[in-house]
């Protein structure tokens, strides 16, 4: 199974390594100039080594064959099914969200890595054959699949983590020839359900729907975040403050100015110009994971890859929109630039699913 | 896709532009668009806005605190202070770190309000003016005692977000001490707020000359401006501009002057005031029942502030140039004045004074049962006689008198600096038409200074420099100068003159021969009597219709006097409100002054060193 002959390596996506290590420089170095923890930066450094781990990930997820990842699916998704209930009944808890299981000294948060599992689950489910053509049965299966551990990952609570499963099913169910008459219907069950999410929610949450419609609702409270992150952004203006002006940042206006409000930190510092360098790394990225599903010769690769893709967009988009007030509020890291280990590690493992397609392209 | 072939786990895909190829175009072309969207964004945010946000950070990390400029002092004419500053504690509150939860906060406030007798609301009103995430502290009360202090130092740890800080704050030798001379300084009112040339908190003059000099007294302030963090932590000082002190003045006051006149009046409601006649200077200004000045200064309670406003006795009046009285006999001096200088009267006409005097229907009663038997004009300056000016004010014309007493500077403002100065009334009777017309016994009244007349005390002291400095009506000066450490003398005021009154020198002369008998023979001011010194001076007292008994004796009681007679150096007035007879109760008042001013002097330039 772990095989890499020369043909493989010739498939390498350089341009894609390109953006993740553009990206991976932008990260440390923002963190760098954040003095978070005790000692100057100890979070970069500690996002290196994350780095470091995330890479052998990625090595090792491309290295395997993508048809083999898939057709052991079932497997992964019980594995990572099981991961949640044990969260959700054992789990740590930290600030109030119990996300985190403890694995010798180190914490993990099985809701990240259940997005990869969900995707091959997905990818299994609508590549089989009894599934064909791709009609309602399938729509509904596949649902099924994403609520119930959509459900376990609300309650921890983790409500942007488990919102993000739905755009991937959606992609990969257009990708994969569901009629698009099926997703008005699914658009309509989304808006039917809104009403019963509404309830579901926590009164933070409410609130933070509030504050993305009214911003000067609360400047001290809960619209304190959004209104701080839209200053430091707006103050960077077009060149950016460098490190030493960023006040926003240095003087811990910024509130989760290492993890989720990365992108404010980095645009107040680096003003619009950098903003769009750091766009473009992304853009880039993903533009080279469409083009592995649009190049895929046959439809697990192209949906594996078109899934993998879908889910970085989604992270991507939800974070910059939430940070730049475009979106309400949601607990969504930056994927490769806020600090985190499993966010990095499953980011960078999501980029080797990529790979593997990429370089079994032509095989 | 749909219909085609199902390409299962192996197949692969007929031609490069399937379907399926499109779809995954049209989703990259989605989130395409929708970074699109954000670059928008980003484009409004940093570049159409970023002005707007960049002050908005700017405010964020820039705090400014002020240093307050210390307060100018004020000096008496021999360079004493008659205020000072001296260090003052007081209790802040730092709203960002009182506790955010509200209860515990308040639990903290109540506990303040406990221990140093504040009302709670006076805390809880001044944290809530504030923006809860202010590290500047918010005074809540000026002025705690030692013993204040110390009790909030022992409950430190239970009082978090609470401190004392130390503040120059004004000083006074004694607690009334020249009042309403100086007037109080107190923390800028909603209404000069409103005004806006004053900061919350600024301390500002509320009265007296405080009030009057409060520009150059005030300095200007010094500022620092500090980078603050989230915390609202100080985090670096990037500029700091020194406080410019204020200025210092120099009054014409001579504070021992003043606390002799003070003492004197001890236990009357009344007016005292010293008038150098050679140029105006007013050496010393006294109001009873003063009010606490020191109290004042800094945050008087609510309870405090009502009981001073409400005291019967008004203590915040100013009765130097506040209140209006009769002159009583004192206005005679003008009758005599007028009557001489217009051929009227002339020092050999003579009455006899049986007590009585008949107008018409009406009888006019001296003050002295059975009368002084046969006067002339000097003899009836000197016992005051009423009969003898009854019958001078009808010859002189009541339209004369006025017109004297106006030259005199009754009736208008002496133009003293402070605030709120009444003018007195003079009335004019040829103005009186109708059912208000002027008749005779209004000139017999007017004679003696009762009726309508009014004066204040320092147009009585205008009025007695005048006959002493022979007819030059002096602006009473109050300031000398004002000095700034950095720039000298910043204004200076050489007195003005405000009128001439032009009687012939043999008047004058007899005038002062006249008054200087009141004290020295025989005459009713026989009471100031100092053996050695030629004083000149002359009693009146203001009646009051006495409708009972207890208010008999209700009569205010004047004196003024000039001294040395042949080379006067000050003017003295005295008024005991409700003290009974001019010659009794004001005359010893003012002996009592004079004495300290002529002969204290040495020794007490001795004590002080």
């Amino acid at each position: 199974m772990v095989g890499i002959d020369r043909r493989l390596l010739q498939n390498v996506d350089w341009p894609l390594l390109v953006a993740i290590g553009g990206l991976i420089i932008l990260s440390t170095t923002t963190l760098m100039s954040l003095h978070v923890g005790r000692a100057g930066g100890t979070v970069a450094i500690r996002q290196l080594a994350w780095f470091g781990v995330g890479l052998v990930g990625l090595l090792v997820v491309a290295s395997l064959d993508y048809r083999k990842l898939v057709r052991a699916a079932p497997l992964f998704y019980c594995l990572g099914l099981a991961g949640l209930v044990w969260v959700s009944l054992m789990g740590r808890t930290v600030s109030g969200a119990r996300r985190w299981i403890a694995l010798g000294p180190l914490t993990v948060q099985p809701s990240e890595a259940f997005k990869l599992c969900f995707i091959l689950a997905t990818v299994w489910l609508l590549i089989s054959r009894w599934v064909q053509p791709i009609g309602r049965g399938a729509v509904v299966l596949t649902v099924a699949i994403a609520v119930v551990p959509a459900l376990l990952i609300v309650k921890q609570p983790d409500l942007g983590t488990a919102l993000l499963l739905f755009p991937v099913l959606v992609a990969l169910l257009v990708g994969a020839g569901m009629r698009l008459r099926l997703l008005g219907g699914l658009a309509l069950a989304g808006m039917s359900a809104l009403p019963l999410a509404w309830l579901a929610m926590k009164d933070y949450q409410r609130e933070r729907i509030f504050v993305f419609l009214d911003p000067f609702r609360d400047p001290q409270g809960s619209a304190y975040n959004v209104i701080q992150a839209k200053i430091a952004i707006g103050s960077g203006q077009l060149l950016g403050k460098g490190v030493a002006g960023a006040t926003q940042s240095r003087l811990a206006f910024l509130p989760e100015r290492h993890t989720d409000f990365i992108f404010a930190v980095f645009a107040e510092t680096w003003g619009f110009v950098g903003c769009l360098i750091l766009l473009t790394c992304y853009v880039l990225l993903l533009l080279r994971g469409f083009d592995i599903a649009a190049s895929a010769r046959e439809p697990v690769g192209r949906l594996l890859a078109l899934g993998a893709t879908t889910l970085l967009a989604t992270q991507i988009l939800v974070n910059v929109g939430m940070v730049t007030g475009l979106l309400p509020v949601v607990g969504i890291p930056l994927p490769l630039m806020s600090y985190g280990g499993s966010s990095m590690v499953v980011s960078l493992m999501t980029v080797g699913l990529l790979l593997s397609v990429r370089m079994r392209q032509f095989q | 896709m749909a219909g085609a072939p199902y390409p299962g786990w192996r197949g692969g895909f007929p031609g490069r532009r399937d379907a399926g190829h499109r779809r995954v175009i049209a989703i990259a072309a989605v989130v395409t668009a929708a970074f699109l969207v954000i670059v928008g964004q980003l484009w409004y945010l940093q570049v159409l806005e970023g002005g707007h946000f960049r002050d908005a950070s700017e405010k964020n990390r820039i705090r400014i605190r002020p240093i307050a400029a210390p307060r100018g002092i004020l000096f008496d004419r021999n360079g004493v202070p008659l205020v000072d500053n001296r260090p003052a504690f007081t209790l802040s509150l730092i709203p960002r770190e009182l506790d955010r939860d509200v209860a515990r906060r308040d639990a903290v406030l109540g506990r303040v309000a406990a221990i140093l007798l504040i009302p709670y609301q006076e805390l809880v009103d001044a944290v809530a003016r504030v923006p809860a995430d202010s590290f500047l502290p918010v005074r809540v009360r000026r002025g705690l005692t030692l013993e204040d202090v110390a009790k909030v130092e022992e409950w430190k740890l239970e009082l978090p977000g609470v401190i004392v800080e130390v503040e120059p704050q004004r000083a006074y030798p004694t607690s009334r001490f020249a009042a309403h001379l100086l007037g109080y300084v107190r923390e800028a009112n909603e209404e000069q707020l409103r005004h806006g040339r004053y900061r919350r908190g600024d301390m500002v003059g509320q009265s007296g000359l405080e009030r009057l000099l409060d520009e150059f007294l005030r300095g200007r302030d010094g500022g620092e401006r500090i980078e603050v963090d989230a915390m609202g932590r100080p985090m670096r000082l990037i500029q700091q501009t020194e406080p410019h002190p204020g200025g210092q003045v120099i009054t014409t006051v001579d504070r021992r002057i003043q606390e002799a006149a003070e003492r004197a009046m001890e236990g009357h409601a009344g007016a005292v005031v010293v008038m150098d006649p050679r140029n105006g200077d007013v050496l010393a200004l006294v109001s009873t029942p003063a009010f606490e000045i020191d109290r004042f200064t800094g945050m008087i309670d609510r309870a405090a502030w009502l009981r001073v406003v409400q005291d019967p006795n008004y203590p915040l009046l100013n009765r130097a140039i506040q209140s209006q009285y009769a002159p009583g006999s004192v206005f005679k001096v003008i009758v005599a004045a007028a009557g001489l200088q217009e051929g009227t009267l002339t020092p050999l006409d003579r009455t006899y004074c049986s007590g009585e005097f008949h107008l018409g229907a009406w009888t006019f009663k001296d003050w002295k049962e059975g009368g002084h038997g046969g006067v002339d004009l000097h003899r009836a300056i000197a016992q005051s006689c009423n009969i003898f000016f009854y019958q001078a004010g009808l010859k002189v014309g009541g339209s004369t008198i006025a017109r004297y007493a106006t030259a005199f500077g009754f009736g208008e403002a002496t133009g003293i600096d402070l605030h709120g100065e009444k003018f007195g009334l003079i009335p004019q009777p040829k103005l009186m038409r109708g059912r208000r017309a002027w008749h005779a016994g209004e000139t017999v009244n007017m004679s003696i200074g009762q009726g309508a007349v009014l004066v204040t005390p320092m147009q009585v002291a205008r009025f007695m420099a005048a006959i002493a400095n022979g007819g030059v009506l002096w602006k009473p000066r109050l300031v000398q100068r004002i000095e700034r450490p950095d720039r000298g003398v910043v204004w200076s005021d050489s007195g003005h003159v405000n009128g001439h009154v032009e009687l012939s020198p043999i008047v004058w002369a007899f005038l002062r021969q006249s008054l200087w008998a009141v004290v020295n023979d025989g005459g009713t001011g026989a009471a100031a009597r100092i053996p050695g010194l030629d004083i000149a001076g002359k009693t009146g007292t203001a009646q009051m219709i006495a409708k009972s008994k207890a208010e008999r004796g209700q009569d205010h009681a004047w004196f003024t006097a000039f001294a040395p007679l042949r080379d006067p150096q000050v003017v003295i007035v005295v008024l005991a409100e409700r003290g009974g007879k001019g010659g009794q109760v004001a005359a010893p008042i003012a002996r009592k002054i004079l004495n300290a001013i002529f002969f204290e002097k040495v020794a007490a330039a001795g004590v002080s060193g």
